[in-house]
């Protein structure tokens, strides 16, 4: 292998591949990254057998060729290299870097032994980058965390024709997001649970090209695999089997009482006011909100303890609550909701102090079901 | 196990010199030689230890623990309180208590394997250990049910053999690999040999409820 290639396209596709460098590998040749030259391109690869990254970039090469590096070991060093032309070449078991007056020499490995990365399911369709990366980002935030309950770390992506629909929750809060897309079929129908944090990560690191393409194996056959293409980059990640809870019935479909109030200044408030529910002595951090014709006061604090309280306008119907209402929420969820909602006016909608509340953006005449929905479970006030 | 509370001073000879100046604290001596001085903080932490094996000697109010190359003086001024005890046998520190606990829920609500499944016995008997548990599920079928914290490939494996010995004596029987979590391998091979894997919810079975209520 002979090549030449640009510092910073390199380090970007190391990068890339060094994605699905496994931690704790099951085979040494996994620790490797997979530089294939042939033609005008290089490919870097990585895999781990839950994941595989793989991305393509134009090089000058001399010569073609494959081989395997460490791959961590790699990524550092492409990182450090100064912003110049890369020359790579191999020398019997060892790859050479050379760039300005640098030179590193690596120790190659068994590329023989390096498994065949999973091929590119079936395309299902795509949707701009961006589009793609905040609506993951927005509802990412509700996924579990905690491997007991495997089938709560994923996001729920549903395909219905153009429709796609994503969902995540932690049993404490669930976020939907709903949004158009381009579908390969019109009529396509499909589910899968995606690992959340592969999900938010490769979403958000697509954002580089214009477009993001989505492809998955169909029906039962085999393992279930979701694929995901943009800017030259691909990704394959093994999804979450298991079922994920029913969720739609979970939607309140009727608010007795809806509260709007600036995001920005509710967001503060939320902060300043939590300060003291972390000292309180309780099992778990509270923050009360308590919604009249006056607006909204926050509350945080026990008694005994440190409190704090805060006035903040907003907008209030609460006829259907009598006109007042008391609920409790753990405000690092209530914060999550308040950022994952991104927009200046957060609308919250309840049905009761003891029934979740929907957080949505500023509600919009023209639609009947808001495109993202974060519900979130009050606390039991005591006392 | 010696327990006495006394004024004392403590003097150490050893790898480096300390004192500890006339005060009360409580000095522990155990069955196997060992003598602890501990003050009325710092939990389970002595202010001064010798480990066994070593020697005490006790002349009128001093006593001397000597160990390899290492002293420990220690000075009675006063005795407040000395009392022993006979602990007897200690069972150990047992790690695998959530298993158990776990074998023990389960034969109570067989259910929560399959509606339906009612208990045979627990720790069934094989000619290579017993098994966790023997269920019939809703048809009468015999299941064996293996329980772990923490499922790995050795689970499968040795639910395998116990299927293989129990099958010679009970005819067809299922297998059900029981756990908390499970390692994707172990996920994996148990799909291939034919068994079936159920999460457990400890807290769930135990009937605790999260202090934080959820959406289901």
């Amino acid at each position: 292998m002979e090549l030449r290639v640009e510092r910073d396209a390199l380090a970007d596709a190391v990068a890339w591949g060094a994605r699905s460098l496994p931690a704790r590998p099951p085979m040494q040749v996994l620790l490797g990254l997979l530089l294939e030259a042939s033609g005008g391109t290089l490919a870097v690869s990585g895999f781990d057998y839950e994941m595989s990254s793989r991305v393509e970039l134009s090089a000058h090469a001399d010569e073609d060729g494959r081989v395997l590096v460490p791959g961590r070991l790699l990524n550092d060093i492409v990182r450090s290299l100064p912003s110049q032309p890369v020359d790579v070449r191999t020398e019997s078991n060892r790859l050479v870097l050379s760039c300005g007056t640098s030179r590193f020499t690596l120790p190659t490995m068994q590329v023989d032994d390096y498994p065949a990365l999973p091929a590119m399911p079936t395309v299902a369709g795509a949707l701009e980058s961006d589009v793609f990366a905040s609506a993951v980002a927005q509802v990412a935030v509700a996924a579990g965390r905690v491997d007991t309950l495997p089938q709560l770390t994923g996001v729920r992506v549903e395909i219905d024709g153009d429709q796609l629909t994503l969902a995540a929750t932690d049993r404490y809060r669930l976020a939907v997001r709903t949004l158009s897309w381009r579908p390969e079929q019109a009529d396509l129908q499909a589910t899968a649970l995606v690992p959340a944090k592969t999900l938010a990560d490769t979403a958000k690191a697509l954002t580089g090209g214009p477009e993001v393409t989505l492809a998955l194996t169909s029906g039962s056959a085999g393992e279930g695999m979701i694929g995901f293409e943009g800017g030259g980059k691909r990704t394959t990640t093994r999804l979450i089997d298991g079922e994920f809870p029913k969720y739609r019935a979970l939607l309140p479909t009727e608010a007795a009482a809806v509260a709007e109030v600036q995001t920005a200044a509710f967001v503060e408030a939320v902060r300043r006011v939590q300060l003291v529910s972390l000292v309180a002595a309780r099992n778990a951090p509270v923050v009360r909100l308590s919604f009249s014709a006056d607006g909204m006061v926050l509350e945080a604090g026990g008694a005994d303890d440190a409190q704090a309280s805060e006035r903040l306008e907003c907008g209030w119907e609460g006829e259907g609550v009598g006109g007042e209402m008391s609920i409790a929420f753990n405000p690092s969820y209530l914060l999550d909701g308040l950022s994952a909602v991104d927009s200046d006016i957060t609308t919250l909608s309840f049905t009761a102090s003891a029934r979740p509340a929907v957080l949505t953006g500023k509600r919009q005449p023209d639609e009947d079901v808001p495109a993202y929905r974060y519900l979130l479970m009050p606390v039991r006030l005591s006392g | 196990m010696r327990l006495v509370i006394a004024r004392c001073s403590v003097d150490y000879v050893g790898r480096l010199t300390a004192h500890l100046p006339l005060a009360t604290r409580l000095l522990l001596v155990k069955a196997d030689g060992s003598v602890s001085v501990h003050a009325d903080d710092r939990a389970y932490k002595p202010l001064m230890w010798m480990s066994p094996p070593c020697t005490l000697q006790v002349q009128d109010d001093v006593w001397t623990l000597t160990a390899k190359g290492e002293q420990l003086v220690i000075s009675l001024d006063e005795v407040l309180s000395d009392t022993s005890h006979d602990l007897g046998t200690d069972p150990g520190l047992q790690k695998d208590g959530v298993e158990k606990h776990l074998q023990e829920l389960l034969a109570d609500r067989c259910d929560v394997l399959g509606a339906g499944w009612t208990l045979v016995r627990r720790e069934y008997p094989t000619d290579i250990g017993p098994v966790d548990l023997l269920c019939r599920d809703a048809t009468g079928a015999h299941v064996l049910v293996e329980i772990k914290r923490h499922a790995e490939i050795d689970g499968v494996e040795q639910l395998s053999r116990y299927l293989q010995r129990v099958s010679t004596v009970l005819g067809d029987v299922k297998g059900v690999l029981a756990a908390q979590t499970f390692k994707p391998q172990a996920k994996v091979l148990a799909a291939d040999r034919g068994i079936t894997c159920v999460q457990l919810d400890y807290d769930a079975l135990r009937g605790l409820e999260s202090s934080t209520p959820t959406l289901f």
